[in-house]
């Protein structure tokens, strides 16, 4: 009996294994798709088909990034982002979370509060950029801000979906099992949202991110939005190009590092697809 | 030791197909200490009397009365088994079992003690630690019994709580749940499909119109406990029942066909 178990649990080792082949034949899949573009790139430039002012080889790209990064403006630039960034997107998710769990749970808080939030997710952040830089002038705040309008009503919106969506057997054996004011909210809503929490914060990061380019895209300060900007009036299109994909490179890797992370923690717990 | 009492209740449902008695005029005294099963075809309203008695849904008309007193919603003296598990999918078997006790303030310690103890019971030791996502059906019912049990409630309301089991466990938790009502007579309202249950369990079987929600005929159970599911005297009055019930689900499917008529 015993030997078997153990017979079964080397398969099931297998194919656990097999899942992680798969996994790496698709990050070597990826890779090579990317090498592939790159080398493509670099025959259309030494074609040179298009001046090269408006065309950049892929070296003087790599070469603007590395001495960017010797040279310590790019780290800079980044620093400026990532604080604006975290600081607007924290003070958003400090906001929107529970905001959200109450619009879910509040009838008349969700007609009033909630149909303002729909109402202005409709705007795009950057246009509460003007009205920022009147009130705060041209300083963080102002970049905090457009950030927080564009991120808030998302994550709030998300999780109050999400609360909606909690199956009513949750709710009803929450009662019954004495789960009642802020016990209900800490220990049966809040969990019982994680999934739609999760979705929401993803969300609220990348209209955080797009907002912030954009703010500083406009208003310039510094930051790797300005550091785009200054690459167009120096037409230095190597800059241009190495400043983008330090901007994708960023999203990605916080998506991989952040919300894979939490997905594969609800993964675990509800199972396949964070539904019951 | 509490008392249920049904006073005229009515709940209609307006569905997509018109209009639906959940329950109508329906009168029921239960006890304190009582073993009341309730049997009837699908959707004859089972449900819906047992969700009225938690106090989920108001009734459309009439009342319930716990030891004589009105109820108005739910409270922590009834707790509910309900048809689907409704086990939370972020905590593990354990914590679900002692959710309970840790909304009740109860130190962690006890709390861990009496888990285990109802692991046990529920032949589940090995799977304290286990996602609910990850076992079976059945295995999924028999935490839902660990957390109503540790709960201790006064009247426990049970839907089809064993219709997922094997025979064996399932023998093993009538045994269990016996010993509990026997220990500590709670008031216990249990509804299943299965007949034999209902009264190799109960004090009194209740067998429901398929529609209308109403009572069409009750069964006292004056058998010596225990009782097992393959007594002769069980199987006599079970079979008795079930004549009953098949002659009541003919009835209501012939009352169909005319309305097509
Ligand atoms: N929310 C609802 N909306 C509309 N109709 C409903 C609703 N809930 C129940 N009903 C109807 O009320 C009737 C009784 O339902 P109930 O769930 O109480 O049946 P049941 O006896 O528990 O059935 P089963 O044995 O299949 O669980 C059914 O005809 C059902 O269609
Ligand atoms: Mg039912």
């Amino acid at each position: 009996m015993s030997i078997e178990l153990e017979e079964q649990s080397d398969i099931a080792k297998v194919r656990f294994l097999a899942q992680g082949y798969h996994a790496w034949r698709g990050r070597a899949a990826r890779l090579g798709f990317f090498i592939l573009l790159i080398a493509l790139w670099q025959i259309a430039a030494s074609l040179e088909i298009w001046n090269e002012v408006i065309f950049p080889h892929p070296k003087e790209v790599a070469d603007a990034i590395v001495l960017g990064m010797r040279d310590g403006t790019l780290p800079l630039a980044i620093e400026a982002s990532m604080k604006r960034l975290c600081m607007g997107y924290g003070i958003s998710l400090l906001i929107g979370i529970p905001l959200g769990l109450l619009l879910g749970r509040k009838r008349l808080l969700d007609d009033t509060v909630g149909s303002l939030a729909v109402g202005l997710q409709a705007l795009p952040s950057i246009c509460w950029l003007p009205m920022a830089v009147l009130w705060f002038g041209l300083s963080e705040t102002a970049m905090q801000f457009v950030i927080i309008m564009g991120s808030l009503m998302s994550i709030t919106l998300s999780v109050r979906d999400g609360v909606k969506t909690i199956p009513t057997l949750y709710l009803r054996a929450a009662g019954i099992l004495g789960a009642t004011g802020w016990r209900f909210y800490w220990y049966v809503l809040l969990p019982a949202s994680l999934p739609a929490i999760i979705t929401g914060a993803k969300l609220g990061w990348s209209f955080a991110w797009r907002s912030l380019m954009a703010a500083e895209l406009l208003y310039v300060t510094s930051g790797i939005g300005s550091t785009l900007m200054m690459g167009r009036e120096l037409h230095d299109m190597a800059l241009v190009v190495a400043a983008m994909i330090l901007i994708i490179t960023i999203g990605l890797l916080t998506d991989r590092l952040i919300f894979r992370f939490g997905e594969s923690f609800i993964h675990r717990r509800w199972g396949f697809d964070g539904r019951d | 030791m509490t008392s249920v009492e049904l006073k005229n209740v009515s709940r209609v449902y307006l569905g997509q197909s018109g209009p639906v008695y959940g329950l109508s005029a329906f009168d029921l005294r239960i006890k304190e200490g009582e073993f009341v099963c309730i049997v009837g075809p699908s959707g004859c309203g089972k449900t819906t009397l047992l969700n009225i008695v938690a106090g989920f849904e108001p009734p459309d008309l009439g009342d319930v009365l716990i030891d004589g007193e009105k109820i108005t919603g739910p409270g922590t003296n009834r707790f509910v088994m309900f048809q689907e598990h409704a086990l939370f999918p972020w905590l593990n078997v354990s914590q679900n079992i002692m959710f309970g006790l840790k909304m009740a303030g109860i130190q962690k310690r006890e709390r861990k003690e009496r888990t285990a103890a109802l692991l046990r019971t529920v032949n589940l030791s090995d799977f304290s630690t286990a996602w609910i996502h990850e076992l079976s059906g059945g295995m999924k019912q028999r935490v839902a019994l660990a957390r109503a049990l540790i709960m201790d409630p006064e009247i426990l309301l049970m839907d089809e709580p064993f219709a997922a089991l094997d025979s064996q466990t399932r023998d093993m938790l009538h045994e269990e749940v016996e010993l509990v009502w026997q220990r500590t007579k709670k008031t216990i309202l249990f509804v299943t499909h299965n007949v034999r249950e209902a009264v190799r369990l109960g004090t009194r079987v209740i067998l429901m119109t398929a529609k209308g929600g109403k009572i069409l005929r009750e069964y006292p159970i004056d058998l010596p406990r225990n009782r097992f599911l393959e007594d002769v005297e069980v199987v006599k009055i079970a079979s008795q029942i079930r004549d009953d019930l098949r002659q009541e689900v003919l009835r209501a499917s012939m009352e169909e066909g005319y309305h097509v008529d």
